[in-house]
């Protein structure tokens, strides 16, 4: 059972990493810097609960302000680069600030003990789950109230006008910007929401695994951030949950039985699905014909 | 209202457009044509400020316009069309509508009611308009799913959700039958008569010279030609520009 | 910094700038793609390094190869694998989205990495080095002669290379496709054709960049591919996507200091300087060096 648990708290830590980059994706911008915001939440939430005692939320909230800056830093000069520049540029910042915890060493002495991350070998001993007397289940309700705020407020976002908008800007700028709209503040403040859910994610996950360390936050973790939205489908934030669900928890953990293979499989299926359905699983064709589906079931069962 | 003085753009060797002084008054309508090259697109652009200015200055109700970006200009009350639509085609009718109201109407909201909320001021004023472009049965399908003529109604529609007082037509007429061109004929002057100003661009001969109150020619970037329609077309550096010399 | 560690300073610049002609035929290859498609190869680097266990595989049965015909072999196979990357990562997927194709790139990377892992079992190989035995000394300084090597061929790949881009008829086709894939067909060319051949030859230049990793590290490990993308990928836009002199030259300047800046501050920060190179062009210069001048677009 706490296995499933685990599992469960696995999907909704990546439902967030997901939710990040689907934010900046709607505004045309590829970014796979989405991992280095996770790790500044993790790294900053954690030094706060360990080093200063800090109560969780309050960590988790300044993680969330840390991380929204360092995605507003980020955005300005992401303007600069196009299109898929952009997709080596937030790599390499990425890579830099993977870099620079891999070489971030910060440490006190608590008894007998120095806690605090260590470079190379990360930052152990995240023990404020255990240290308060959360449960698995306590730890996993809470980071589905997380989940559940953070895609009300994207879905909320996506039928106001600010949704139509930064859609806009991701389809067209030059058309967006003669219409009015300030490309710039869209852009930029796509990117630092996506920064503050980042920043949530990864201070979250920090506590939960209770071990972070630089190699967790690398290319690999940038890549899948990227993939949920993508393999999801852009139209809305249900296809990045169905698409973390589908990676985390059928391919991953499903297959586990297929051994080492099924990371071939997943290589492979993510190439199959991309040529299958390149605009994702929840397109707006794939969320047209599942309208259909059950309405039409609806109307058979009244008639 | 409007007023290029001396405005030239040049791009690496060429000079798209080279020295051009043109006014467009308050409430007028004004059609630029020439031969294709002669810059008349340039113009709409730098008008409209998707390029910077080589020199020369743009003023609009006195005043100076040339550093402003794009979207700033759309705030003041410039707006236009592209020659070649480029609409939001993942939106729907309605949310291309929609996404361009950003301007004065809505700036008279407040910042949270604007972006997050909606105003029944606002919803009226794009059903108005989809009405008036005939538009209001397709407002839930998505702009890339309407025809060609009825996209290029909602890129008109959209560039007049902005509440311009000027509006920049690059060449609405393009790629229209005589019917089309005859409904665009009427919708043009019901802008004017509505208070609205326009410079149309247009290779339409035609249309231009039936709906244009005064009409300035360019060539190679310089403005070879001004006056009414009638005018111009005995002029005889234009005769040359389109016909070439005996 | 007294004469002998200048002279060392120099002297590791020296090696860097050798092995850099590698990263120059991998940014060759990225910017070539990006060029003719308009699309990023993201497991390009990966095909390499694939092909290079490609071409011990297909000589395994040899165990006296002569180097030489190890890198032909390693062109061989780099060649096949870019013809596959093409057919299943990128001709099928509609052209006006390239979030499709960076994600499907971006499984041929895992699906590649992962075929290597399995099939090696995650264990190194060795992998031959032509004249390591060799060294050139000039007074203090001193040349390896297995990096020479791999510079010489670097270098002669490049001018085959540019001789093919603008000396025969496909690499005209190539540039015309790039710059108007439509009318090109109107003029005969065939798109599929000059797609599959683009793929063909930068799968070459990349298994032979591959083989040259392999030579001037003396082994092959999957481990290879992350580093050598993110660098790859750095060298193609500090080169200017789309240039192919910018990525030779970025190239050789990124191999130069990456090995400056680990003689002056230790192997662990010296990625991090390279990062900041890159963000300094993309702040100061975001065409790259051989910025594209710009038209009226």
């Amino acid at each position: 059972m706490d296995f499933y648990l685990g599992l469960a708290q696995v999907i909704g830590v990546h439902t967030l990493l997901g939710l990040s980059a689907y934010c900046v994706l709607l505004t045309g911008q590829v970014s796979l810097a989405q991992a280095a915001f996770f790790a500044v939440g993790a790294y900053v939430a954690a030094i706060l609960t360990v080093i200063f005692k800090w109560h969780l939320f309050a960590a988790l909230g300044v993680s969330a302000v840390v991380s929204g800056l360092t995605a507003c830093a980020v955005g300005f000069p992401a303007l600069r680069v196009k299109g898929l520049m952009l997709v080596v540029a937030t790599l390499a910042f990425g890579e830099a600030v993977r870099l620079f915890f891999f070489n971030f060493t910060y440490q006190i002495q608590a008894g007998e003990l120095k806690i605090g991350p260590h470079g190379a070998e990360g930052f152990r001993q995240i023990r404020y789950f255990p240290e308060h007397g959360w449960s698995t289940f306590d730890v996993l309700v809470f980071i589905w109230l997380m989940v559940a705020m953070v895609m009300a407020c994207l879905w909320w976002l996506d039928q106001s006008r600010a949704g139509a908008v930064m859609r806009a800007v991701g389809e067209d700028e030059v058309a967006a910007h003669s219409s009015g709209i300030n490309v710039t503040a869209v852009k930029v403040s796509a990117m630092t929401i996506g920064g503050v859910i980042a920043g949530i994610g990864g201070g979250i996950f920090a506590h939960y695994t209770t071990h972070i360390e630089h190699v967790q936050f690398g290319v690999i973790l940038a890549t899948f951030a990227i993939a949920y939205p993508i393999l999801g489908g852009l139209s809305n934030v249900f296809g990045t949950l169905l698409a973390v669900i589908f990676i985390q928890g059928f391919l991953i953990e499903g297959l586990r039985f297929l051994g080492d293979w099924r990371n071939l499989l997943f290589g492979a299926l993510i190439v199959l699905a991309m040529n299958l359905r390149p605009r994702g699983f929840l397109d707006s064709g794939g969320v047209a014909s599942l309208k259909r589906m059950l309405f039409a079931r609806k109307e058979s069962s009244g008639a | 209202m409007l007023d290029l003085q001396g405005i030239a753009k040049h791009f690496g060797g060429v000079h798209a457009v080279d020295g051009v002084d043109l006014t467009v008054k308050r409430g007028e309508i004004l059609g630029l044509i020439g031969p294709n090259g002669s810059g008349k697109s340039t113009i709409v652009n730098l008008v409209s400020g998707l390029f910077p200015l080589t020199s020369g200055r743009i003023l609009f109700d006195g005043d100076d316009i040339s550093d402003l970006p794009s979207h700033a200009r759309v705030g003041l009350g410039i707006a236009r069309t592209f020659q070649n639509i480029r609409l939001f085609g993942q939106l729907s009718v309605w949310q291309n509508l929609w996404v361009a109201q950003n301007s004065r109407l809505q700036r008279q909201e407040i910042f949270f009611k604007r972006w997050f909320g909606g105003s029944a001021g606002v919803q009226a004023e794009i059903e108005r308009t989809l009405e008036f472009f005939d538009l209001a049965h397709k407002r839930d399908e998505l702009a890339a799913n309407l025809s060609f003529g009825e996209q290029r109604r909602l890129e008109f529609a959209r560039a007049i959700s902005a509440r311009p007082s000027l509006l920049l037509l690059d060449e609405p007429a393009a790629g229209m039958n005589a019917e089309e061109v005859d409904q665009l004929d009427a919708r043009i002057r019901k802008m004017r008569d509505d208070g609205f100003t326009v410079l149309l661009i247009e290779h339409h001969v035609e249309l231009v010279m039936s709906v244009a109150d005064r009409i300035a020619v360019l060539n190679f970037g310089r403005k070879i030609a001004e006056g009414s329609p009638a005018a111009v077309q005995d002029d005889v550096a234009v005769r040359e520009a389109y016909l070439g010399t005996r | 910094m007294d004469l002998l560690d200048l002279i060392d300073a120099v002297q590791s610049v020296a090696d860097g700038v050798l092995f850099g002609s590698t990263y120059a035929l991998l940014g060759i290859g990225f910017t070539l793609i990006f060029g003719v498609m308009h699309k990023i190869n993201l497991s390009y680097a990966a095909a390499s390094i694939g092909a290079a266990y490609g071409s011990l595989l297909l000589l395994s049965g040899f165990t006296a190869a002569p180097a030489i015909v190890v890198f032909m072999a390693a062109a061989l196979c780099g060649g096949v694998i870019g013809a596959l990357v093409y057919f299943i990562g990128f001709k099928f997927i509609p052209v006006a989205n390239p979030l499709a194709t960076l994600m499907s790139t971006v499984g041929l990377l895992l699906l590649i990495d992962e075929i290597i892992v399995h099939t090696t079992e995650g264990v190194p190989l060795a992998y031959p080095a032509l004249y390591s035995d060799v060294v050139v000394r000039f007074g203090q300084f001193m040349l390896r002669g297995d990096l020479m090597f791999v510079f010489v061929l670097g270098c002669a790949c490049m001018v085959l290379f540019l001789l093919l881009l603008y000396r025969t008829r496909l690499g005209i086709a190539t540039r015309a496709v790039s710059q108007q894939p439509i009318a090109s067909q109107l003029c005969g060319i065939s798109i599929l054709q000059v797609n599959v051949l683009t793929f063909v030859v930068t799968g070459m230049l990349g298994g032979i960049a591959g083989a040259m990793s392999g030579a001037a590290i003396g082994m092959l490990s999957p481990l290879l591919a992350q580093p050598l993308t993110v660098k790859g990928l750095i060298v193609t836009v500090i080169g200017g996507l789309g240039s192919i002199p910018g990525a030779i030259i970025a190239g050789l300047i990124v191999g130069g200091l990456e090995s400056l800046f680990q003689f002056l501050r230790g192997v662990t920060e010296r990625d991090l300087y390279i990062m900041m190179l890159l963000f300094a062009f993309l702040v100061f210069r975001p065409g790259g060096i051989f910025a594209k001048a710009s038209g009226r677009d």
